[in-house]
């Protein structure tokens, strides 16, 4: 009995880690700052491990585990839930300084540079914001975020509640990344400005009637908008700042800008909102991290072919004016089945034939029938050179989806070229005539030689 | 009301010149050389043609074109130089040059002239 139970158990924990992995790794490091408490984000963490990540525990400050070994990410994501953390390296290590030595709060390992470089290894990071201005704030500056200035969080006395002004219920506008009908969520934190990136992924957005100021006391609003107008920064208010935001780099690695750690936490998880209904923060936080770790709109081009029509197999070369059949197959991430499966749904894909411009820009349809298999065929310029093959797919939220592959297209050979054009009978038939007309016309010469020269020797007697 | 009169008047001396014109090749070229002179005026009226289909409706193939404008020019430009030798009264330009000398050059370029034009006709 007890053998079978904890072969059951075994069973059930292989399915766990079978099921819902995210595409690109499991293994997760949370830093998790010391003044905060694991169990205030037992939702949320136990959420992940439920799906199936490996969550290490570590305080920002403490040097191991380290996050990346001879630049070689140890973690497949990052979760930074240090939004309050200040300094990433000793200003001075001068003894006589220990105050300034005492503030640090990172370990060496974690800097805005070693972040970047792990985006660039396809690792992504979850970092969350506060208003004070941290080392996080400045790298979120460098993915194109505008923080308001410090000590400012998110206000809005809309709708009337008991909650304090700071603590605001933001409606949860529909996207494909999250699920259908969430809940608006308890947010309290720091808004930021969306620069003009076209990399980001805007994903929760401030609620209309919400702005940024370091007092909820309306009493000096006035002097609020002055200031916000003298100084030509514009008032940090309504809907156009973010709180949530995504960024997807050219490696497809993603990272989130949350403005508040509050948002995954317990506490506001099972808070009601201020018309009774439950929050949406659980399946919200859940959905963000699942876009974050690569689980959702991850797309991958398995494989492209190209060759000309009636054929199967690529040339060596093309000629110009040919009838081009290109084909690809791209597969969608289905964190369910922790598989990769072909994927219909592009419906805007295009696909460009180059040489410097595009030459041919044409829609890359999907194939009926046939998932994942998305064909077109069209005829190559009547110009020659080194082409490329391009599918080059950017949407937001959406990896990205690239490929490039070149193939020389060429003149005809000396014997390609059509022959006996109907167009071009008169020339044929001048040639012939005339080679004709050079035969009949010797024959003759040579026929009347002899009677020829005797009239002409005649001729020239007479004269 | 001189003008009308003296255009009539030109116009019977152009009339005249040109019957006098005739009459005299008529009468006086040998029937070798109006022999080659038909074959020059086919050449010029193939050439002509070919030309103007060219301009009026299309030059495509552009080397058909030229193979077949080519091969009426050239063979009218060797059929010119048979008729220059073998005139009786370049005789004394052509001394060295016989009748039948004057053919073999002729027969030899249009054939080679020939050989290329249908290399190129395409």
């Amino acid at each position: 009995m007890r053998f079978l139970r904890s072969a059951l158990l075994s069973c059930l924990a292989l399915l766990a880690t079978v099921l819902a992995k995210s595409s690109s790794g499991d293994k997760v490091l949370v830093l998790l700052d010391p003044s905060l408490d694991k169990a205030n984000y037992s939702i949320f963490f136990n959420g992940l491990e439920k799906r199936g990540y490996d969550l290490t525990f570590r305080a920002p400050k403490d040097a191991s585990p380290a996050v990346a070994a001879y630049d070689v990410p140890n973690y497949a994501h990052v979760i930074l839930f240090t939004p309050d953390t200040k300094c990433t390296s000793p200003t001075n290590p001068h003894p006589s300084h220990a105050r300034l030595t005492r503030t640090v709060a990172y370990a060496s390992d974690i800097t805005p540079q070693s972040l970047v470089g792990l985006l660039s290894e396809n690792t992504n990071l979850l970092i969350t914001l506060s208003p004070k201005q941290t080392p996080l704030t400045s790298l979120a500056t460098e993915f194109s975020l505008i923080p308001p200035p410090p000590g400012t969080p998110l206000v809005s006395h809309h709708p009337k509640r008991e909650e304090p002004a700071t603590l605001v219920p933001v409606d949860v506008a529909p996207s494909p990344m999250l699920a259908k009908g969430t809940a608006p969520v308890w947010f309290s934190g720091a808004p930021h400005a969306l620069g003009n990136s076209p990399y980001l992924v805007p994903i929760l957005r401030a609620p209309a009637t919400s702005f940024a100021a370091d007092s909820t006391d309306d009493s000096d609003a006035a002097v609020i908008v002055d200031a916000a107008d003298k100084a030509g920064e514009g008032l940090w208010a309504g809907s156009q700042l973010g709180l949530v935001t995504g960024f997807q780099t050219f490696k497809n690695s993603r990272v989130i800008f949350a403005g508040s750690v509050d948002l995954f936490s317990d506490a506001y998880a099972r808070k009601p909102l201020p018309d009774g209904i439950p929050s949406g923060n659980a399946q919200f936080v859940r959905d963000v991290a699942a876009w974050v770790f690569q689980e959702n709109m991850v797309l991958r081009i398995d494989r492209t072919a190209h060759h000309r029509v009636n054929e199967t197999e690529p040339p060596e070369m093309y000629t110009i004016n040919d009838q081009i059949v290109y084909t690809a197959y791209i597969s969608a991430y289905n964190p369910r089945t922790s598989s990769w499966k072909p994927y219909d749904g592009l419906t805007d894909l295009q696909l460009e034939f180059t040489m410097l411009d595009p030459h041919v820009r044409t829609a890359l349809p999907p194939v009926a029938g046939e998932p994942g298999k998305y064909e077109v065929q069209f005829r190559a310029p009547d110009r020659h050179g080194v082409f490329k093959f391009v599918i080059g797919w950017r949407r937001k939220g959406y990896s990205f989806l690239h490929t490039s592959t070149t193939v020389p297209v060429v003149p005809p050979r000396h014997d390609e070229y059509p022959r006996f054009l109907s167009a071009a009978w008169p020339y044929y038939a001048g040639a012939i005539s005339t080679s004709v007309g050079f035969f009949v016309f010797s024959a003759l010469w040579l026929a009347g030689d002899v009677k020829g020269e005797r009239k002409n020797l005649k001729n020239t007697k007479s004269e | 009301m001189a003008g009308p009169k003296a255009s009539s008047q030109s116009q019977a001396t152009l009339s005249h010149t040109v019957s006098t014109l005739w009459k005299s090749y008529a009468h006086k070229t040998p029937d070798r050389l109006k022999f080659v002179d038909v074959f020059l005026t086919f050449l010029v009226l193939s050439g002509v043609i070919q030309f103007a289909y060219c301009v009026l409706v299309t030059n495509f193939p552009f080397n058909a074109f030229l193979a077949g404008f080519a091969s009426t020019v050239g063979q009218f430009v060797l059929t010119a130089s048979l008729r220059a030798q073998v005139n009786p009264e370049n005789h004394t330009e052509f001394k060295e040059v016989s009748p039948e000398r004057a053919f073999a050059d002729f027969a030899l370029g249009s054939i080679v002239l020939h050989f290329f034009v249908f290399n190129f006709l395409g």
